[in-house]
């Protein structure tokens, strides 16, 4: 008999404290959110009153939040073909043998050892106008943090740097698994370079392509880190993005119900960009 | 051809290796040398002077420690959690396990980022922040960690299991002695993960440390004061201290890391 019961119990026991964080750290705050952002909610954090979508009409009317979303978009517009391009060609050059090619794959997977805070702040300090290294090994003076534009060119920099290491391992071991016989053979019958990489391997690739092209575009919408160290969403607002602006709102200006609203949108955006591309991924990638 | 893809190549990842490079090799310049011009690339005289200052003019080392205990910590109590949970829900049989699975591997698609206020008023509410428990929090969940090691743990046949528990074994020595040993690979790529990314996280233990002696060092590092003050050279000490270690296991781990990604994501 007690055997019987304890058979019944374990289970529940075994897997309670991950279920426990789950409601707590997960789902918890993701009701809290969405609820405070229909209601006003004091500095304490406690909800005072329904309002409905007054906080969304205000915050779709402030113009701050006008330019987090059109900066979200636009650093996603440029980061993600950027980053897909830069970490595919590095898997591509340097998927080859020897002692070189293991170099390079070596230095192309690096920075991922470079932690988020560290990577920032080298950054920050090598692209210093003044004293930065890097306006001086290209002659030029750039305002990497003055100039709108640039400082949204050093916000891609950024991110690039920060996935390219992931990024790379998965390309290229992804490249490492189209079967060696098969490129030998094209290469025999006379394809090209380029023919090789568009009817053979972009196929075989394309899912973990997809992988990448997904992870990329949810972390491009989700950029805040990054912000936070380099430009403070300077200047201008130009690189102040959703969660950027919502920390701003949580943690400084202590509004909470704001903070809530664009904690919504960003779910909103997320489930949609992951289910679209879910969708897409069904629909148009064949594997083999 | 052949050559100029490996010349490429090399010039191409001699770009992305170069903010690595230039923090080692800033870390020993002189306070001059980061005005000269032209701009240097080696230090005029190699000086321990930034790592001296880096220690003394901050507590870097309590800063150091904090990350060590958060991330060891969190790694222990996050990888018993998965462990524990993908055990049950690939050897147990009992009602509602598939609802709850889902449940638990569905936080993944909730982003940890857009929950940071509520997160953070829970950790106040539970008297948590400057508290070691309230930076490690909202990381001890890894539905990725239980998803794969319940994929993993699927390919052993629940027999062995209903064996070994006829025998008389209880299931803390069938998980110690027979699962864990015939999973390190699995269990030890995803336990440095967790302590990469515990270690690394910037923005959680950001917002619920107050107190100076309880900053990790990734949220210390951007707070030393040396790089406002254009005083680069410990800054740089700072960082290089930091990262070498890790650059070193990646670099000597070079071949695993590699072959666990494409295991882990390609399928085979």
């Amino acid at each position: 008999m007690k055997l019987y019961r304890t058979w019944k119990v374990k289970p529940y026991v075994l897997v309670l404290p991950a279920l426990l964080l789950a409601v707590v750290f997960a789902y918890r705050p993701f009701v809290i959110t969405i609820l405070n952002s229909f209601h006003t909610v004091n500095l304490g954090g406690v909800r005072m009153q329904f309002v409905g979508v007054e906080n969304y009409q205000r915050l779709f009317a402030s113009e701050s939040f006008q330019a987090s979303l059109s900066n979200t978009l636009r650093f996603t517009l440029f980061f993600v073909p950027t980053n897909i391009t830069i970490c595919l060609s590095a898997a591509l050059l340097s998927n080859r043998e020897g002692k070189l090619a293991t170099l390079n794959q070596i230095f192309f997977f690096l920075p991922m050892a470079v932690g988020l805070s560290s990577a920032m702040m080298i950054i920050k300090m090598m692209f210093n106008p003044s004293i930065g290294i890097i306006n001086h090994l290209i002659g030029a003076d750039i305002q990497w943090f003055n100039d709108p534009k640039a400082a949204m060119a050093l916000l891609v920099i950024a991110g690039v740097y920060l996935d390219i290491g992931f990024n790379f391992l998965l390309l290229s071991a992804a490249l490492r698994n189209v079967p060696k016989e098969l490129v030998e053979v094209a290469n025999l019958e006379g394809a090209g370079k380029m023919s090789i990489f568009r009817y053979l391997q972009l196929p075989l690739i394309a899912p973990t392509l997809v992988f990448v092209l997904m992870t990329n575009i949810k972390d491009a919408m989700l950029i805040s880190s990054p912000v936070l160290i380099l430009t403070e969403g300077g200047p201008f607002r130009s690189t102040q993005t959703l969660v950027y602006q919502m920390y701003l709102e949580g943690f400084k200006s202590g509004n909470y119900a704001m903070g809530s609203a664009i904690a919504t949108v960003v779910f909103l955006l997320t489930f949609t960009i992951l289910l679209s591309l879910l969708h897409l991924e069904r629909r148009r990638v064949y594997y083999q | 051809m052949k050559k100029l893809v490996a010349l490429s190549a090399t010039l191409f990842s001699l770009v992305i290796f170069f903010p690595i490079f230039y923090s080692l090799s800033a870390s020993f310049f002189t306070y001059t040398d980061f005005t000269s011009i032209p701009a240097r690339l080696f230090s005029s005289a190699p000086t321990f002077e930034n790592y001296r200052r880096a220690f003394t003019e901050s507590k870097l080392e309590r800063f150091l420690l904090n990350s060590l205990i958060t991330a060891s910590l969190g790694t222990i109590v996050r990888m018993t959690i998965s462990v524990l949970a993908a055990y049950t829900f690939s050897f147990f049989s009992f009602k509602g396990r598939d609802v709850l699975f889902v449940l638990v591997v569905a936080t993944m698609l909730l982003p940890s980022d857009a929950l940071l206020i509520a997160n953070y008023s829970t950790i106040r509410s539970l008297r948590l922040t400057d508290s070691y428990l309230g930076i490690i929090a909202t990381s001890l969940l890894a539905p990725t960690h239980i998803f794969m090691l319940r994929q993993y743990f699927k390919t052993v046949s629940p027999e062995y299991r209903e064996a070994a528990i006829l025998e008389g074994c209880s299931d803390t020595r069938f998980l110690t002695t027979l699962l864990i040993p015939i999973s390190k690979a699995v269990v030890i790529t995803l336990a440095i993960h967790s302590f990469s990314t515990i270690f690394n996280d910037y923005l959680w233990p950001l917002l619920v440390t107050n107190r100076e002696a309880m900053r990790t060092v990734q949220v210390a590092l951007t707070m030393l004061g040396f790089s406002e003050n254009l005083d680069y050279g410990p800054q740089f000490a700072a960082i290089t201290l930091l990262m070498t270690p890790i650059l070193i296991a990646f670099v000597v781990m070079h071949k695993p890391i590699q072959t666990s990604v494409s295991t882990r994501f390609t399928g085979r």
